[in-house]
């Protein structure tokens, strides 16, 4: 397992590398940087200063070889826009898209897994049929739209939940599940698949024979083999969140990472851009090595591996 | 339906006609029977036709020019409203341009980047995932480590900074779609044609001196499309779903070209007041990608009736 | 059975109205609207400025922060239109390109150190030296430099005779503290910034907002009186929907820019005051002439600058989306600016039909593709849109952040751009058609007859010759097409109903003279 594992690690540290490249090429595609820096009302003698002084005059090896050493000690370099750290901005988002994330999440998980059990359970009735459409139509619906609807339900007409801003935990609420639910799909249809691989097995089968009752072999054994590969699914969808939450942070107003992008991208102001595209890269890389881990632990055949 | 008795009449004159009519049911019969019996997949496919076929007859089926625009007329209400009028029956929008026409022209750029962008995207995961699954070893990891690279990307930041930068349009949405969207296709068709590089068939291709893109092409291809039929629609449901995303944040399809997305994005202002404008395109999209996933889940069910994938 | 269906959808119209209001109404009845207990009053605007500095940054969200921060030499006062003295107390035109102000004694910035003198001077040389980066030497051109002739005396040299300069010291010139700012510099100053003004800022956070809190210690003989409010801060909020949203459930005290749609349906909520006007601010599409922003540009072309003002609806916008009073404009300048001639702007009606035509005689029979940018009230640039391709001028909208915009505008690289200009409330021609045609960097024109024109009406002391002259430009910048006037724009203003507020027509709120009821 010990060798699995490094060889995975050895993989995310080359993808880690080859994002930190491709992100690094977004800055210098927008244009000339010293242009950028300097200002529009600077003269062609301002602007070769700035270029000297920042260094934009070296091979682009070199300036990438400086970004990287800076940005492995989370230094970001400035906003264009304003003039302050783009750590400091990072930072201050941060907390807020993770906090989202982990509640959609949580939410997801928590409809798709029982959802997913009793759907295999009673498999090919009606309860295994509305789980599915369920699911089916979760995935159909743009998440923006789902996003303000329910603004127009919730927060409008019946008055239950603010319509915007990132204050108050009831602000969390709409957003999350506007997040989770497209994820909750996929999980459920893993969870239901899990269950009914288990439930058909011989391990299983023979548990039966050995006279344990039914709802103990089901949420003893089968339930944790099945929940294995959704939990894995489950780091990888919140890396997805991370990633798919500029949507949602716009439609409610959520001063979260995904917005920072966005306002960034809207205003040319490449530094804070690619601080964010690599930040969210690195979490996904992340969590899908902590998948990896968590499926060498929990499944026995990967651990003898 | 004529009964049939099931004795060992072969030799017999009564034996060959019993052979006649039971003659075997071709591949592509017995499959088109499943289809047509799966529910979902006959739903989902009826109600992609209807889509597609207000997408092709727009011209004809649309009451009003989509950009013909009127601000003395704007936000009329549809017709189930007090206000509303035979005139314009879905209402008009915020410059006065008919909502019916705008949706079924808003049709056509759906239908047409999900096509479009599903093709580009169906190419080159599926060149790159065949490629991998036949030749294995350095080829393989060389591509696995491509695909997991782009799977480390947040696929709407890096679609929203590149369109960004070159202006946002139907042409640019396409490109970068297609550019952006090819995983899934090579990871499927790597693990098919992984399952087929070790098929009898295939050995004997070899043995018969096939060239190594023949076998390609014309072996492994044919018997990995199902699967790839399944990612295609898939696809084809996350890339109109994107597009619409992008142009709801601005940076797809631009005013004034139809676009579901785009028609979202619009109404927001007033979706407080007047939701129908926002509620029928949205309604529009999760219908369209719906009839997708019904036809690409039938279509999975149909070629692996175990319901499991 | 029409009238039952009438009756039904009547009814259910009805309901979701009523619905609506009665969530508006339960959402202000709850004790989230305690601002007015807290003392604090939450105004939200949708432009974030990129630097507080009144010299580092265009937007109409940095006049007004300006206004609450720091104060100017000279007071125009808002009902009157008279010039009082604020930080100056007297000031007389030496020679008409110098002007000597006494200063106010005994006041103090918010840091405690004494305003005088050397703050004036140093303020003035800053701005316009070149390594100051200020982005609004529109305001500053016309200052050579500032000299100190005693402790409370200064004299401001100017490059020419300047009528305006008056009118320019009592808007966007505020005074900043000379040894504070030496010694943070402007990125500090950015950060922390201080001022004379009625209020202090205590917290400046990047594309979130401003916090400020009142300044006790602001000088009691101000002519803007005292500020009565505890706290104010200024959130930014980009959509108005979230705005109107968020000014309904008590979040917000305060919002403008109301869509006049959402204007009318806040109207009828309780607990919600809603007062609307005409303002200064014009609305126009400017017009790449010289064509720079490609090489066969058809805007080189001037039956194509024309086509574009016959091709767009005026009236229409006007009456229809700006609304509140909004009326079309032809002029390059705003009716009640000195010098602002309308009997020598072409009227260029509503005419698709002739906008064809010239389009045609111009050699695009099936138009052309071009692009516009713009950054604010998209709805009217998309308005444009679709009334320039119903004549074949397919322009592809490039929505950005003002900033960017402006960047590819000065450079050039813009064929049309949707932009509005409120000219800082100054109400002298000189602050818009000098700031589009006079060579200076929002001059894309660049035609050398209006330039002279216009530095000849600019320099000027006598008013004949000023109007005489700016008449002249006006009827070329028309006659040329070299941009399209569109509309004025009118404001609509949301607020809590316990605010006791005063909007003016020059678009600038006065926090500082707002209170509770």
């Amino acid at each position: 397992m010990l060798i699995y594992l490094l060889r995975r690690l050895a993989i995310a540290l080359c993808v880690a590398v080859t994002v930190s490249i491709v992100s690094f090429s977004l800055l210098h595609m927008s244009g000339d940087l010293a242009t950028a820096i300097a200002g529009p009302e600077s003269s062609a003698a301002q602007v070769e200063a700035i270029r000297v002084q920042f260094g934009l005059d070296r091979p682009m090896v070199t300036q990438y070889m400086d970004w990287l050493g800076k940005a492995v000690h989370l230094d970001f370099g400035k906003s264009f826009y304003f003039q302050g750290p783009v750590m400091e901005m990072v930072s201050e988002r941060l907390p807020i898209t993770m906090k989202l994330g982990g509640i959609a999440l949580l939410l997801a998980i928590v409809v798709a897994i029982p959802l997913g059990v009793l759907a295999a359970i009673y498999r090919d009735t009606w309860l295994d049929r509305v789980a599915l459409v369920i699911a089916v139509v979760g995935q159909a619906m743009p998440s923006f739209w789902f996003g303000l609807s329910l603004i127009l339900i919730f927060s409008v007409t019946l008055h239950w939940l603010p319509v915007a801003g990132n204050e108050s935990w009831e602000n969390f609420v709409l957003p999350a599940i506007a997040l989770g639910y497209y994820a909750m799909p996929a999980m459920m249809r893993l969870t239901r698949a899990g269950m009914l691989d288990v439930l058909g097995s011989d391990y299983i089968r023979t548990a039966r024979a050995k006279g344990l009752s039914k709802s103990k072999v089901i949420f003893k054994h089968a339930l944790r083999n099945a929940v294995i590969p959704v939990v894995a699914l489950a780091a990888v969808e919140l890396g997805f969140m991370l990633g798919g939450s500029v949507v949602i942070e716009s439609v409610y107003s959520m001063q979260g990472l995904g917005q920072l992008a966005w306002d960034a991208i809207s205003r040319n102001d490449y530094p804070v851009v690619q601080a964010v595209v690599l930040i969210i890269a690195m979490f996904y890389i992340g969590l899908t090595f902590l998948a990896d881990v968590i499926n060498a632990l929990l499944d026995p055949r990967i651990r003898t591996r | 339906m004529t009964t049939i008795s099931t004795s060992p009449l072969s030799g017999s004159p009564a034996g060959s006609l019993l052979q006649a009519t039971l003659k075997p049911v071709p591949l592509w019969r017995r499959k088109l029977n499943r289809m047509l019996g799966h529910r979902g997949l006959v739903l989902g496919a009826a109600i992609l036709a209807i889509i597609v076929l207000a997408a092709l007859f727009a011209p004809l089926l649309a009451p009003h020019d989509p950009y013909d625009q009127n601000v003395a007329q704007r936000l009329i209400p549809p017709i189930w409203n007090a206000q509303g009028s035979w005139e314009h029956v879905l209402g008009t929008d915020k410059l006065g341009r008919d909502y019916l026409s705008r949706l079924i022209y808003g049709a056509r750029v759906s239908l047409i980047i999900g096509c479009a962008a599903a093709l580009i995207s169906g190419l080159i995961g599926t060149t790159l995932g065949v490629l991998a699954g036949y030749f294995g070893g350095r080829v393989d990891a060389l591509i696995s480590y491509i695909i997991t690279t782009r799977l480390s990307m947040p696929v709407v930041l890096v679609a929203l900074a590149m369109a960004s930068l070159v202006g946002g349009s139907l042409k640019v949405v396409i490109i970068l779609l297609g550019l952006l969207l090819w995983d899934r296709f090579a990871v499927v068709t790597r693990s098919a044609t992984q399952q087929l590089r070790d098929a009898e068939f295939i050995a004997a291709a070899k043995a018969i001196g096939a060239s190594t893109p023949y076998i390609l092409v014309r072996e492994i291809l044919p018997n990995i499309m199902s699967a790839l039929i399944v990612v295609i629609t898939l696809e084809m449901a996350h890339a109109i779903l994107l597009e619409a995303t992008l142009s709801f944040l601005g940076l797809g399809v631009q005013p004034p070209t139809p676009s579901w997305g785009l028609m979202v994005s619009e109404g927001k202002s007033y979706m407080f007041f007047k939701p129908w404008v926002i509620v029928i395109p949205g309604l529009a999209l999760a219908i369209l990608v719906l009839a997708i996933n019904l036809v690409g889940d039938g279509l999975r069910d149909v070629n692996a009736p175990d319901g499991r994938n | 059975m029409n009238a039952k269906k009438n009756v039904t959808h009547k009814t259910l119209t009805g309901w979701a109205r009523g619905a609506l209001l009665l969530a508006g109404a339960a959402a202000i009845s709850s004790p989230a609207l305690a601002n007015k207990a807290n003392d604090t009053l939450v105004y939200a605007s949708d432009s974030e400025v990129e630097n507080i500095s009144q010299y580092h940054n265009n937007l109409r969200e940095g006049v007004i922060l300006a206004h609450l921060i720091w104060d100017t030499l000279i007071y125009r006062d808002p009902k009157t239109g008279d010039y009082k003295p604020q930080l100056a107390t007297a000031w007389k035109w030496e020679s008409p390109t110098a002007l000597v102000l006494d200063l106010r004694q005994g006041v103090q910035f918010q840091n405690g150190d004494k305003f005088s003198a050397d703050d004036v001077v140093f303020t003035f040389n800053y701005v316009v030296s070149s390594e100051s980066k200020a982005v609004t030497r529109q305001n500053t051109d016309w200052i050579k430099s500032a000299d100190k002739l005693g402790d409370y005396k200064v004299r401001i040299n100017l490059k020419q005779p300047f009528p305006a300069a008056l009118e320019y010291l009592a808007g966007p010139l505020p005074i900043y503290p000379g040894a504070y700012f030496k010694k943070v510099g402007l990125d500090g100053f950015a950060k922390a910034p201080i001022g004379t003004g009625p209020y202090k800022a205590t917290s400046v956070t990047p594309g979130q907002g401003v916090t400020m809190v009142k300044n006790t210690n602001y000088f009691k003989d101000s002519p803007q009186g005292q500020p009565k409010i505890g706290n104010i801060k200024f959130v930014i909020i980009p959509d108005p929907e979230t705005r109107s949203a968020q000014l309904m459930t008590g979040a917000v005290d305060w919002i403008w820019r109301v869509p006049a749609d959402q204007a009318e349906s806040l109207k009828s909520t309780p607990k919600i005051s809603v007062q609307s006007g005409e303002t200064m601010r014009v609305g126009f599409v400017t017009i790449d002439a010289p064509g720079s922003s490609s090489p066969n540009s058809p805007f080189k072309d001037l039956r194509v600058r024309q086509a574009v003002n016959y091709a767009i609806n005026r009236k229409g916008i006007a009456d229809n989306l700006v609304r509140g009073g909004s009326k079309p404009v032809y002029t390059a300048c705003f009716r009640t600016q000195f010098g602002c001639d309308a009997k020598v702007a072409i009227n260029y009606d509503y005419n698709p039909a002739k906008a064809k035509e010239l389009l045609t005689a111009a050699g695009y029979p099936n138009g052309f593709d071009t692009d516009i940018y713009a950054y604010r009230e998209r709805e009217f640039a998309e308005a444009i849109i679709g009334d320039l391709h119903k004549v074949g001028i397919r322009a592809r909208l490039h929505y950005m952040k003002y900033a960017a915009l402006q960047v590819e505008y000065r450079n050039g690289k813009t064929p049309l751009t949707f932009q509005a200009w409120g000219s800082f409330s100054m109400n002298d021609t000189s602050a818009f058609a000098g700031v589009f045609f006079k060579g200076g960097s929002d001059d894309i024109t660049k035609d050398p007859q209006l330039r002279q024109w216009l530095e000849a009406a600019d320099s000027s002391t006598d008013p004949a010759v000023r109007k005489a002259n700016y008449s002249k430009a006006l009827e070329s910048i028309s006659k040329q097409a070299f941009m399209a006037p569109l509309f004025s724009y009118s404001t609509f203003y949301a607020y809590n109903a316990q605010l006791k507020f005063q909007g003016y027509p020059d678009e600038l709120p006065r926090f500082y003279e707002a209170s509770w009821k």
